[in-house]
């Protein structure tokens, strides 16, 4: 038996998550590390999960709190890894902890700060959709439900100015504006990664306008504006003011650039649909697809249903050809039926987009020595059909960052990344 | 000795005490007449789930030597568990404190202050009525075999085996098949690597083997099974010469894969045995034995049809492997035969795994067709087919290989009936939650992988047999006892009338009837509290431990008052 019995998880995502609290049931040690100061991942950023619409923040947010309140598993949000040494059963890690300047201790997260701070920012956890202060919390909800201060936007921290404003709101305490980022070493067993996927940034594939055309949305803005904890409090309020009469989603958006098929974006975009119909009952959708494609058995009746009920599926041969054009305040989508161009008049586009491998892969696996596929995504050793470690043994990967997955597929691979911790552990 | 209740009200910060009267609360709940013969101790606190707040709460238990306690705070949800384990520390046993939530119900969404004190007076009153019935309840500790019965020896099964057996830990592989290695034999290659599988499924029996701690057990099946996670008295039974073994396990794999469901049940598919149509297990068959794909009549094909989703009408989903497989096939066909004609009929192309986009690249790039269509009918090996637009063509071919749709394993429904666990819809084994707890079954130390609960490739297999791998060991270690839910349903025998509607309810299969006495018994070790039967039983015999009606009765009567 190895006498080291922690193991580093990065990514606090279902995936990292579900792996943590299984390690902490079998007695070891967890440091959970995660980059934002909030864990849970995107999962939350979803209202409803497909395809049986449970409430995505009733199905993590318990798995949340068990994470908070484990003794056996120390969290260190707003934290990356730096450097790793060391082999299979017996890895160094260093962890960069950045400076919160708010105690996770003393903190309850009553939000008076974040009330009195003047810096007003755009809040990309809300894919920029709201805003947020220099002192924030990612969305309502966040867990830990701690403020965090952005240094380069702080007045105080930037250098502009003496604000003290939230230090001098905080019944508590709790904010030190002379917090440092600590540099913290541990000895691990081993390390599953799981820092889950970015999506694919359709600002590149010019013709779908997203990013000049206020009407077009990604599928992750799209989840945001139907959240109840989102921007609108989920009022489907579109970037002028008004509720969409018509909307056509765009499948594939990025699958032809990223070389595969997302897998999870069909269900995504149904439930969109389903989602908006049910929301605004006289709306027209129109689905925009080359290919249905449902990993799972429980999946066609919720697509069919959608298809039956909800939004028009209208068939691509080829989705380059869809052109997505300003007229007045609509848009036109155009497209190609048995090869004419037609077009339908659109308040809203959701694109599909595809899953991509998170932004800072490159560092990450540069600094995990780890290889990864043609696509960036980590790749999994070849010669062992159904493998979960990576080039570098005690290495292990689970979730999306191995590759698109839906949730339930991520907890698997989690789970059976545990296991090969776990055989680690136990030599 | 006298009841002595500790009533700790906690300010939460601002987050309760700005929002409600904190004094009058204390003034209110000290005067209440109904409590009048009772010693009351109330404390009020900044923030009693700070570290000094549960030293400040231990320290109040002890000191005053309390009976029961109310904590008036936040929600359960949140420090439930915080201030069970203040109670822990203490000479209190934890099931006479109960919480009351004077944040979230009252100080947050009630704006005026002086309502939402009344209503966090009237909640604490319910609570201290509450805890005054609440009973001790004692955490009890059993021994758990941890050994392991894993049913079918396909792939995910064998795995599973492998991956499980120690020498703490013995595995109890059985297979109602005389051979081991299940369908996965039977293909000539996969995706990864063409022709790679027999040798990675040989090399993974050859190790079973050679394991003393897996017992394989051939041409057998599960003859009975009862108790619960960590003490299953199992019957196994050999279906050659009826001898049956028996042994005790904590935990069930069930891998018992799938099947394929016959084209004849889909009407668009006419051929009979002349023709030459092959699914695509044939083709796969005839590969891995004779090397190469002939004609009925030994010659080579001169073109061939593809047709996907054969059955999937029928069976109500994708079969998620059945486009990957196909594609795979033609790469065969057109290494074999690189002039011959290949037509895939596709209604979706499903490629779920991250490189099957790139091969269905390449295939195309050698010349291999994909029509998309809206309908299809087969007629011999003709293929008569309407575009997605409705625009009809017909093609002939001289081979058609197709899929079928993957459904349940023959025998699915009666091993779960035995195991006592739910089948979806479609007759494959239900996930415990299909999204978070996906590799249990609805009952506790069941778990389902591979094909059994749906259809999945032999990597998906694989990485199910490795998570069950998991959950077992980390739900069942050698030396470890089980502490069983306390929180559970114990039957009045009393006034048991033996209708056993309790019996249909209970979805763990916690409840059983003790034909002697004619009553309904609760294994307390299996049922988790759910109060199904409790709302069910006409007799009013059952009873639900730390909710009962008693209880709920007392705590609600201050909130309607």
């Amino acid at each position: 038996m190895s006498a080291n019995e922690n193991v580093m998880i990065i990514g606090s995502g279902v995936a990292g998550m579900e792996a943590a609290l299984m390690l902490s049931k079998a007695g070891k040690k967890v440091i959970l590390v995660e980059k934002l100061p909030i864990i849970g991942g995107k999962t939350i950023k979803n209202e409803e999960t497909f395809p049986n619409l449970d409430c995505s923040t009733c199905l993590v947010a318990p798995i949340q709190q068990s994470i908070l309140q484990n003794k056996d598993i120390q969290v260190l949000t707003y934290s990356s890894i730096e450097k790793v040494s060391g082999n299979r059963g017996d890895f160094k890690v260093s962890v960069r902890k950045k400076a919160r300047y708010v105690s996770l201790e003393l903190c309850l997260g009553c939000g008076m700060c974040y009330e009195v701070c003047p810096v007003v920012l755009k809040n990309e956890w809300e894919e920029n959709l709201a805003d947020k202060k220099a002192i924030y919390v990612p969305c309502s909800g966040s867990l830990p439900n701690v403020p965090v201060i952005d240094r380069e936007k702080c007045l105080n921290l930037n250098g502009t100015e003496e604000c003290t404003k939230c230090v001098e709101s905080c019944m508590f305490a709790a904010i030190d504006l002379k917090d440092t980022d600590q540099v913290l070493e541990f000895s691990v067993s081993g390390i599953i990664v799981a820092t889950g996927y970015d999506i694919y940034d359709a600002a590149e594939i010019d013709r779908l306008g997203y990013s000049k055309l206020d009407g077009v949305y990604t599928s992750l803005e799209f989840e945001r504006l139907f959240a109840s904890n989102g921007p609108t409090q989920g009022e489907l309020i579109l970037r002028n003011g008004k509720k969409p009469e018509s909307v056509a989603i765009i499948h594939c958006v990025g699958r032809e650039e990223s070389g595969y098929c997302s897998t999870v974006c069909c269900m995504s975009s149904s439930k969109h649909a389903h989602f908006i119909k049910h929301k605004l009952e006289n709306v027209r959708i129109f689905n925009l697809y080359s290919d249905i494609c449902l990993t799972d058995k429980n999946y066609q009746k919720f697509y069919d249903s959608v298809k039956s009920h909800d939004s028009e599926f209208i068939f691509q041969a080829d989705m380059n050809s869809i052109n997505i054009e300003e007229a007045g305040d609509k848009l036109n989508v155009k497209y190609l039926y048995k090869g004419k161009v037609e077009q339908i008049s659109t308040d809203m586009v959701i694109l599909a987009n595809s899953l991509v491998p998170p932004k800072n892969i490159v560092d990450l696996t540069e600094i995990l020595k780890i290889d990864r596929d043609k696509y960036g995504f980590i790749s999994v050793e070849p010669y062992e059909i159904g493998s979960v470690e990576t080039s570098r043994a005690g290495i292990f990967v689970a979730g999306c960052v191995e590759g698109p997955k839906d949730v339930q597929s991520s907890i698997l691979q989690a789970e059976a990344a545990v296991a090969g911790i776990l055989a680690v552990i136990n030599e | 000795m006298g009841d002595k209740i500790g009533i700790f009200l906690c300010e939460c910060g601002p987050n309760i005490a700005s929002k409600v009267d904190m004094d009058r609360i204390a003034a209110e709940i000290a005067g209440l007449k109904d409590f009048g013969d009772k010693e009351l101790v109330i404390r009020r606190h900044k923030l009693l789930c700070s570290n000094e707040g549960k030293k400040f709460l231990e320290d109040e238990i002890n000191s005053n030597e309390l009976t029961h306690m109310v904590c008036a705070a936040c929600s359960p949800r949140e420090h439930d568990s915080t201030f069970i384990g203040v109670c822990k520390k203490t000479k209190l046993n934890p099931y006479l404190y109960t919480m009351v939530n004077i944040r979230e119900q009252c100080a947050w969404v009630i704006p005026d202050k002086e309502q939402s004190t009344d209503k966090a007076v009237k909640y604490i009153h319910g609570g201290m009525n509450r805890v005054l019935y609440q009973e001790q309840l004692f955490e009890n500790q059993l021994d758990s075999n941890c050994d392991v019965l894993v049913i079918g020896a396909g792939i995910a099964g064998v795995q599973a085996s492998l991956n499980l057996a120690s020498k703490d830990r013995t595995v109890y592989l059985i297979e109602r098949a005389p051979e081991l290695g299940g369908k996965t034999t039977r293909l000539h290659g996969l995706l990864t690597e063409q022709g790679s599988n027999l040798n990675m499924i040989s090399q993974k029996l050859a190790k079973l083997k050679k394991n003393p701690n897996i017992k394989v057990f051939t041409s057998t099946k599960l003859e009975s099974i009862i108790g619960f996670q960590g003490n299953y008295e199992i019957v196994i039974r050999n279906l050659v010469n009826n001898d049956t073994t028996e042994f005790m396990a904590g935990a069930v794999i069930v891998a018992t894969g799938y099947e394929l469901l016959h084209a004849g049940e889909s009407a668009y598919m006419e051929f009979s045995d002349e023709h030459d149509v092959h699914c695509g297990l044939e083709i796969e068959a005839l590969m891995a034995q004779q090397k190469k794909v002939l004609k009925k009549n030994g010659k080579t094909p001169t073109s061939v049809g593809i047709i996907h989703c054969v059955g999937r009408e029928l069976s109500g989903y994708c079969s998620k492997i059945c486009c990957n497989y196909l594609i795979k096939i033609s790469s065969y066909i057109r290494a074999m035969y690189p002039d011959v004609p290949v037509v895939h009929y596709i209604r979706d192309l499903c490629l779920p795994t991250k490189d099957s986009q790139s091969f269905y690249k390449d295939v195309r790039e050698e010349g291999i067709e994909f029509k998309y269509i809206s309908g299809l009918n087969l007629k011999g090996e003709t293929v008569k087919y309407a575009d997605p637009y409705g625009t009809e063509g017909t093609d002939e071919h001289d081979m058609i290989i197709y899929a079928k749709s993957v459904i349940p394993a023959m025998g699915t429904k009666e091993l779960a009936q035995l195991l006592n666990i739910d089948l979806d819809e479609y007759g494959f084994i239900k996930e415990a939650h299909l999204k978070i707890n996906p590799i249990s079954s609805s009952n506790d130390g069941i778990f389902a992988v591979g094909a059994a609960h749906g259809p999945a490739n032999v990597a998906d297999s694989i990485i199910q047999a490795k998570a069950a791998v998991a959950k077992i060991s980390t739900q069942l270690i050698p030396g470890q006892k089980i502490v069983p839910e306390v929180k559970v349903s114990e039957v009045l025998e009393a006034y048991c009338t033996g209708c056993q509607t309790c019996l249909k309810v209970c979805k763990y299969g916690a409840i059983y009837f003790d034909d002697a006495k004619a009553v309904s018994v609760v294994n307390g070790a299996v049922c988790r509290g759910c109060g199904n039967c409790v709302g069910s039983c006409p007799s009013g015999s059952i009873r639900s431990r730390h909710f009962t009606n008693p209880q709920l009765f007392q705590e609600i009567k201050e909130a309607v008052r």
